[in-house]
């Protein structure tokens, strides 16, 4: 089994248990919205809309940022061979992020009496914008605790001449997660200058700076988990990395469409966000083919669920959910609607949460020095967020198509008589697959802060099964079929979406987008759904073919 | 696609030339950016935008205390809640927004816009100043009136101040304005006309009224359907209630503690000085200016009748 070889990547321990605590919560604050939007009197006056969806999008930044530093300070000492540099700043950094969180969560309530703590014209309490609701006070706090993990990670990386890609990846991505936060700390009086700032963080965020450290960290976790040859990963994470900001970096222009920038926007916005979605697939393909490389059981099946969730949601939800909107011809129906909403929850948590727990998974029995565990509580509470989350996708795009036509089409702007209404029924599903969300977050929460403290079950006694069928080994022809018949489906959303153009639905036909969207979303989630499960069951099978290994172990037997 | 063990993989030129290409698309994407902001582009600018006195920048400063993101979006950016409000203040008019800002808990009837289109500043940035001609002007608001008019909204009553009202117009006043390159798209169709539409209801629900009224009911009667037309209960509930301001149940008769310390007993007297002069005397714990004065807009006989009906609400009898 692999042991902890450095002791300070045992502070990542820390950050993963708050991240699970702020996850619990953000969830729950989830929840909470669906009961909501199907009855809006309720907490009304005491908990306002806003105020929950604030600390909803607020707690789901923080608990990914948590996830992120645990894994960073996990993997750093691996990267670079010796100890972090100021283990003392990281255990500063740890009760900075708590304080942030918990000065945070209590500053959005202000929004309920619209008080801001304006000084020198700078909102010190919340200034409610989307995503970056923290008042001034907290962005300085987590621009220092930016520059500390900076500081960390620069100082315990080797030096620059020694990097490899994944060195790179890392360094690069921590300096650009603090410059681009600084965007977002000032007050612009023009709305269309200021969403053009907001965006820097939100969309370079998430596809500057994280997308890359996600590139760099599924890498290492590959060769830490299948030992792929640091190279081949090194050479991928190369390509992603190239290919996510040449995409990305024009990519941003998908979000001046509307914003009162001028309309050539369109243009680049449309070309070159349309490329967004090759890092992933590059990504997704270097997944298979790592888990493929040297045909042993996987260890860590709660880790590598969790992995491979990431690198496939990342694919549905950001590549090809994000794909279908980011045309100016398909952007211009579904901006500002629920569509978006399933691309936003997809992406997010599938991508960024996923990688976050998958890193706790792998790291967390480490830390305990535990020699195994039992992996069933962690294996069912990946299929209940990650169906869960599938399920609040379909809801979104399904409830997204109807507001789009009552909303944009037909114009009808009464959201109490009209609009509501009409989705009522997606209104009704997003909390049923929110309930399933929320009992997989009990679940993996409660498996994960307590591992190693209960008595441990006894060991799955599997009988070995052939593997046939279901569970014979997945061949790369057979991977980029199921790739190929997700981006069918895509395309079918893409049309659907395009479809609102036509004069026949303009002029009131809803038969065509919704058609589309009633086959689109649904073959598109299902398919996403049964080629986790059929990837899945092919790694167990080669676990039970392999039934010699008794019990569970983490890691791999070193050579 | 990787490079196989023992061949070289040259990364730090490959790491070079990728640095380099992105360096070009950088110094485009300034480029459109810089291309974006000129001032040849015309776009308009919250500085030059002002409302009735109000300013488009202190609202834009509102707009974000209270967090309106939260619920609605702004160029379709934000929560998917309520409706985008971009564009809303070209739609409806300044004065329907003056109505249903106070008590945004309930949709404004046309009495509250009337009254609204009295003020001489108002009437002047909607360009008209009869109630006909501003419904002619502003349709939606005339959908909003006859569809919705006295319905419960789905928003919270705010507690926000007559200034920020005023400065959360002009910035909505300087959105409106901006060009957002054809978004939302203009529907091409009536939407009243389908059946998603939510049919206009005829009358609202009758108004409570307490069966143990000494007073004529039709009088009572009369005094709740003047102020359910003219708005009074977006802001009165007919329990004890608050919601903008105090609530009606159980009022008549009782000394109401004042502002200024003072007490006052809920006559009649007392009851149509509120109406006619509001700010003469200000219940404790309310703002000043928040209730428009209604002598001008309702004659006598109904300033009665409400009042009747307030004390059909019950109350001490004295």
């Amino acid at each position: 089994m692999i042991r902890i070889e450095y002791q300070t990547q045992r502070l990542s321990l820390r950050f993963f248990m708050l991240m699970l605590v702020l996850f619990f919560f953000q969830a729950g604050f989830g929840l909470l919205l669906t009961a909501q939007h199907i009855d809006p009197s309720l907490l009304a006056g005491t908990l306002n809309f806003n105020i929950v969806r604030a600390e909803h999008t607020n707690l789901g930044i923080l608990w990914v940022l948590c996830g992120f530093i645990g894994a960073i300070l996990y993997v750093g000492p691996l990267l670079s061979k010796r100890e972090l540099a100021a283990p003392a700043l990281i255990k500063f950094l740890f009760y900075a992020v708590i304080a942030v969180v918990v000065w945070n969560v209590v500053a959005q309530l202000y929004a309920q009496q619209g008080l801001a703590l304006w000084y020198m014209g700078q909102p010190l309490l919340q200034e409610g914008l989307e995503y970056l609701e923290g008042g001034r006070i907290v962005d300085i706090v987590i621009l220092i605790g930016f520059a500390i993990l900076c500081y960390v990670v620069l100082r315990t990386f080797p030096r620059v001449k020694d990097w490899n890609e994944i060195h790179w990846g890392l360094g690069l991505g921590v300096i650009a997660l603090t410059f681009v936060w600084i965007f977002g700390m000032f007050f612009v009086a023009r709305l269309d200058l200021q969403e053009y700032f907001r965006w820097y963080v939100v969309h370079y965020w998430v596809e500057g700076v994280w997308e890359v450290i996600h590139i760099s960290l599924v890498g290492f976790f590959l060769v830490l988990m299948f030992k792929a040859d640091v190279k081949s990963v090194g050479f991928a994470v190369f390509w992603g990395i190239a290919l996510v900001w040449l995409s990305g970096l024009l990519g941003n222009a998908h979000h001046y469409f509307w914003i009162g920038t001028p309309e050539f926007w369109q243009f680049w916005g449309s070309l070159f966000s349309a490329l967004e979605p090759l890092p992933l697939i590059f990504c997704f393909w270097h997944i298979y083919l790592d888990a493929h490389q040297d045909g042993k059981p996987v260890a860590n099946m709660p880790a590598f669920s969790f992995l491979l969730g990431s690198v496939v949601l990342e694919q549905v939800g950001a590549g090809i959910l994000g794909f279908t909107m980011t045309f100016a011809l398909t952007n211009v129906w579904s901006h500002g609607t629920w569509v978006t909403l399933s691309h936003a929850h997809l992406a997010l948590f599938g991508t960024f949460g996923m990688l976050g727990l998958a890193a706790a998974y792998y790291t967390v029995p480490q830390m305990r020095d535990l020699a195994g565990f039992d992996q069933r509580p962690g294996r069912l509470a990946f299929w209940l967020v990650f169906t869960g989350m599938l399920g609040l996708g379909f809801a979104f795009a399904i409830g997204g198509t109807v507001q789009v036509f009552v909303y944009r089409t037909l114009g009808l702007d009464w959201f109490g008589g009209d609009v509501a209404p009409a989705m009522q029924v997606a209104k009704l599903l997003v909390p049923v697959f929110g309930l399933v969300f929320m009992v997989g977050v009990c679940l993996l929460v409660y498996d994960l802060l307590t591992l190693g403290m209960r008595a441990r079950a006894s060991d799955e006694t599997a009988p070995a099964v052939a593997p046939s069928g279901w569970r014979r080994p997945l061949s790369g022809w057979e991977t980029g079929l199921w790739l190929l018949a997700m981006w069918v489906f895509g395309a079918i959303i893409t049309l659907g979406l395009l479809s609102f153009n036509l004069p026949t639905v303009r002029e009131g036909s809803r038969l065509f987008p919704y058609l589309m969207a009633g086959i689109g979303y649904p073959g598109l989630l299902l398919t996403t759904l049964l080629f986790v499960a059929r990837f899945l069951r092919s790694l167990d099978a080669r676990g039970q073919a392999a039934t010699a290994a008794p019990g569970v172990l983490l890691g791999h037997a070193l050579p | 696609m990787s490079c196989a063990p023992g061949e070289p993989c040259e990364e730090g030129v490959k790491r070079r030339r990728a640095l380099i290409v992105l360096g070009i698309m950088g110094a485009l994407f300034i480029a459109l950016s810089a291309a974006s902001f000129l001032d040849s582009r015309n776009q308009v600018v919250p500085a030059t935008v002002s409302y009735a006195g109000y300013d488009a920048i202190e609202g834009k400063r509102v707009f974000q205390a209270w967090n309106c993101m939260g619920c609605h979006t702004i160029v379709g950016n934000g929560a998917y809640f309520g409706p985008d409000l971009t564009k809303l203040y070209g739609k409806v008019g300044p004065a329907w927004m003056e109505a249903f800002l106070p008590s945004a808990g309930a949709w404004p009837t046309s009495g509250a816009v009337q009254l609204q289109l009295q003020n001489a500043a108002v009437a002047a940035e909607a360009g008209v100043d009869s109630i006909d001609a501003y419904l002619a002007k502003y349709p939606a608001a005339a959908e909003r009136i006859t569809r919705r008019g006295a319905h419960a909204t789905l928003m919270p009553n705010l507690p926000l101040s007559r200034e920020e009202i005023g400065h959360l117009i002009a910035f909505l006043k300087y959105t409106s304005s901006m060009n957002t390159e054809g978004w939302p798209p203009k529907p091409r169709v009536d939407g009243l006309a389908f059946a998603q539409a939510a049919p206009t209801s005829a009358s609202p629900q009758p108004a409570p009224i307490a069966a143990q009224s000494a007073e004529p009911a039709s009088e009572a009667a009369r005094g709740a359907a003047v102020a359910r037309d003219t708005g009074c209960t977006a802001c009165h509930a007919s329990s004890t209630q608050r919601l903008v301001g105090p609530g009606w149940g159980g009022l008549y008769g009782t000394e109401v503690a004042l502002a200024d310390g003072s007490k006052a007993p809920a006559d009649d007297a007392y009851l149509t000085e509120s109406i006619v002069a509001p700010d003469a005397k200000i219940v404790a714990g309310f703002a000043p200016h928040m209730m428009p004065a209604y002598g001008t807009m309702l004659d006598e006989g109904e300033i009665a009748a409400i009042v009747a009906y307030i004390r059909s609400l019950g109350g001490e009898h004295p």
